[in-house]
């Protein structure tokens, strides 16, 4: 091991040291995981109360009241199959965005990459995530959703999904050691990027061609109208939107992670 | 020649103060993205962040032997746990290179690596898992580090129900049973009862002869002159000296004798008697640091008083540094204090025999009034001797030598089969 005053280390260097401590990451999933559920009395089911108690939200002000419409799927359809990727997105954004603070304690006592509580905020969701798609799969037909072998995408598109989860949750994490501020920003962003991707409108609102471009900007945009795809409407994902949002999100993910290697080395002093 | 284990080239560090989290929100806003900016760019402009914070460390070199006993020496503020804090890579130095090979177990503190809101069980898991063990050797070695801690009963309790000596006793039987190549361990001893902490010293002699590198900061000199082979003095983040333990420890004790003869001068007790100086002397009246087991020694007191006194009761006590006298000598007991005083007075205690074996040993001291009640100068600790001869070469004797019983005797063995 060195630690180098002058300089900080390489994304690559970072990724193989995350990758040697693959078992400190998932700790921290398994413990984001118990401390999540263990002490809440209904458990691993508010994982499923939650998009349901939006979804009934979503139906009577989006469906009903501004009558928008389902772009060919019954409007309840078309909202949960959107609601439950934002979902996994909503809350794997907010617990990895605070998860380095909230490990301060054991932070500034033993070394460990400082992005290894994040990697497994994030993958603890994917728990949350697989109950949410097992249910989609469930209530989709009730609804009047289509379902088909499209279902094979889901866990391309569930990849497609934790790379604009993660960049964004790794220099929110970051931040948070050294800005407080960030914790009171983040419902707010995260509020602001729920209505600025395609959860309670249709992505065919948005003119044909700004769509490559609202796909570049919001990397969560192709994943979350994929799963709308395979969900509501039984048909493939849109290709080529999902590979911009994809080319997008890694992009943004590379910027993110060295955004916070940058941060990491001092973590511990300032905590 | 023998591979180093932990190398510091250059190393110094700096504390920045405060922090930005204390800024007010206008300066904050103003000022945040320039911040953020700096932030990002890190240690590349250190000529900007020159001259703001702490400075802990400056400028050390220092290389530790593989498989050394090595103890970082100093007083308070000196960078001693910063050094380990940079050395276990929680935090980066701002300048020079900290290297170390091999997997760092450190215990820092009581509780370093223990998660309040884990159990005891949950604990074990994920420091293991925090220096790179595998579950397989987590397995294996599990039922290990809780027989070592004592703590079976409560392997599913939070650990934020636990009192402190437990939370120590489980840090340091993980950190110490996963096998690190290099164990840090920073003063956490202290808060243990004494039949843990020798338990714990056993098991560092034992990683040591197992080829451990051991990196470790204490004040109980004692320990560290048993326990160490070399260690470095540090003083106001400067590095003093490094090589072999004793001469180091040698120096620190002068060091300490400075400061402590300083102190004296320094504390203004409202007490009618002060102690005001306190010297040790050999038979020929030669003053001295340092007595062979068994040599006279004669302990000088000199005392000043408001005005001249009646019968003052002096009582000395002579400590190991455990809690406890080893040896107590007091005029309450023998009664033979003085008649009378003067308020500049001296007095002399001479024990013809010191039946004690190597290591330091702290002289306290009180007077008590003619009444033999109230107190007239408190119960302090006034000073310190050493006695030197050669530590046991049996397989423990590293250890008994700081802490089995302080007492020399004479004795022989006869085994009979």
């Amino acid at each position: 091991m060195v630690a180098d005053g002058s300089r900080s280390s390489s994304l690559l260097a970072s990724i193989r040291l995350l990758i040697a401590h693959r078992e400190v990451v998932t700790s921290f999933a398994r413990r984001s995981l118990q401390v999540r559920y263990k002490q809440s009395a209904l458990g691993v089911l508010w994982a499923v109360i939650q998009p349901l108690a939006t979804l009934v939200l979503f139906v009577i002000f989006f469906g009903r009241v501004a009558k928008i419409s389902g772009g060919g799927a019954p409007y309840a359809a078309f909202a949960l199959s959107a609601l439950a990727p934002w979902q996994f997105i909503n809350s794997a954004v907010s617990f990895a965005g605070i998860s380095v603070i909230n490990e301060g304690a054991l932070l500034r006592k033993v070394y460990f990459p400082r992005e290894a509580p994040v990697v497994g905020a994030i993958g603890s969701n994917l728990v949350d995530l697989a109950i949410m798609i097992a249910l989609v799969t469930v209530a989709e037909p009730f609804l009047g959703g289509r379902l088909g072998l499209n279902l094979f995408w889901v866990p391309l598109l569930a990849i497609a999904l934790i790379v604009p989860a993660l960049a964004v949750s790794l220099p929110i994490a970051g931040l948070g050691v050294f800005y407080r501020d960030v914790k009171y920003v983040l419902p707010f962003l995260l509020q602001f990027w729920m209505f600025a991707s395609p959860i309670a409108y249709p992505l065919s609102r948005v003119p044909a061609g700004w769509r490559p471009v609202y796909a570049l900007l919001n990397p969560a945009v192709g994943p979350i109208d994929g799963f709308r795809h395979v969900f509501a409407l039984g048909t493939s994902p849109d290709w080529g939107l999902l590979a911009i949002s994809l080319a997008s999100g890694t992009l943004l993910l590379l910027l993110g992670y060295t955004l916070f290697n940058k941060l990491a080395p001092e973590m511990a002093d300032v905590v | 020649m023998t591979m180093w284990a932990v190398r510091l080239e250059d190393v110094t560090k700096r504390y920045r103060m405060g922090g930005v989290q204390v800024d007010s929100l206008g300066r904050v806003l103003s000022g945040t993205p320039r911040r953020v900016l700096d932030r990002v760019r890190g240690h590349r402009q250190p000529g900007r962040r020159e001259g703001r914070g702490k400075l802990a460390l400056e400028h050390i070199d220092l290389e530790i032997e593989e498989g050394a006993s090595y103890a970082l020496i100093g007083s308070n503020g000196a960078g001693k746990s910063t050094a380990l804090r940079l050395i276990s890579r929680i935090s980066p130095p701002s300048s020079g290179r900290v290297r170390v090979r091999g997997r760092v177990g450190a215990l820092m503190e009581v509780s370093s690596g223990v998660h309040f809101e884990l159990t005891g069980r949950e604990n074990i898991w994920l420091y293991g898992s925090i220096l790179g063990i595998s579950r397989a050797e987590i397995r294996r070695r599990f039922d290990e580090i809780v027989e070592f801690a004592g703590l079976s009963e409560s392997l599913e309790t939070q650990v934020k129900y636990y009192s402190s000596g437990m939370q120590l006793r489980l840090g340091f039987s993980i950190a110490s049973h996963l096998e690190p190549d290099v164990f840090v361990v920073d003063e956490a001893l202290a808060v243990g009862d004494t039949a843990f902490q020798a338990k714990c010293v056993e098991r560092m002699t034992r990683l040591s002869r197992q080829g451990t590198t051991l990196l470790f900061v204490s004040h109980q000199l004692p320990t560290v002159e048993a326990l160490c082979t070399h260690g470095a003095l540090l003083s106001g983040g400067r590095l003093v000296e490094q090589g072999e333990v004793r001469p180091v420890l040698a120096h620190y004790l002068r060091m300490l004798e400075v400061e402590q003869e300083r102190g004296f001068q320094a504390v203004e007790t409202d007490d009618p008697v002060r102690i005001v100086g306190v010297s040790c002397h050999a038979a020929s009246g030669e003053e001295r640091q340092q007595f062979g087991t068994n040599e006279s020694i004669e302990i000088r007191f000199r005392l000043e008083g408001e005005a001249p006194m009646d019968r003052p009761h002096v009582t000395v006590g002579i400590s190991d540094g455990r809690p406890g006298m080893l040896v107590q000598c007091s005029m309450l007991d023998d009664g033979d204090a003085p008649a009378r005083v003067n308020e500049h007075w001296e007095c002399r205690l001479t024990i013809p025999h010191l039946p004690l074996r190597p290591r330091l040993y702290w002289i306290w001291a009180g007077v008590y009034g003619a009444d033999a009640v109230g107190m007239v100068a408190d119960w302090a600790q006034v000073g310190h001797f050493r006695v030197v001869g050669d530590v046991g070469s049996g397989p423990r004797g590293l250890v008994s030598g700081a802490y089995a019983g302080a007492l020399a005797l004479p004795y022989e063995w006869d085994v009979r089969t």
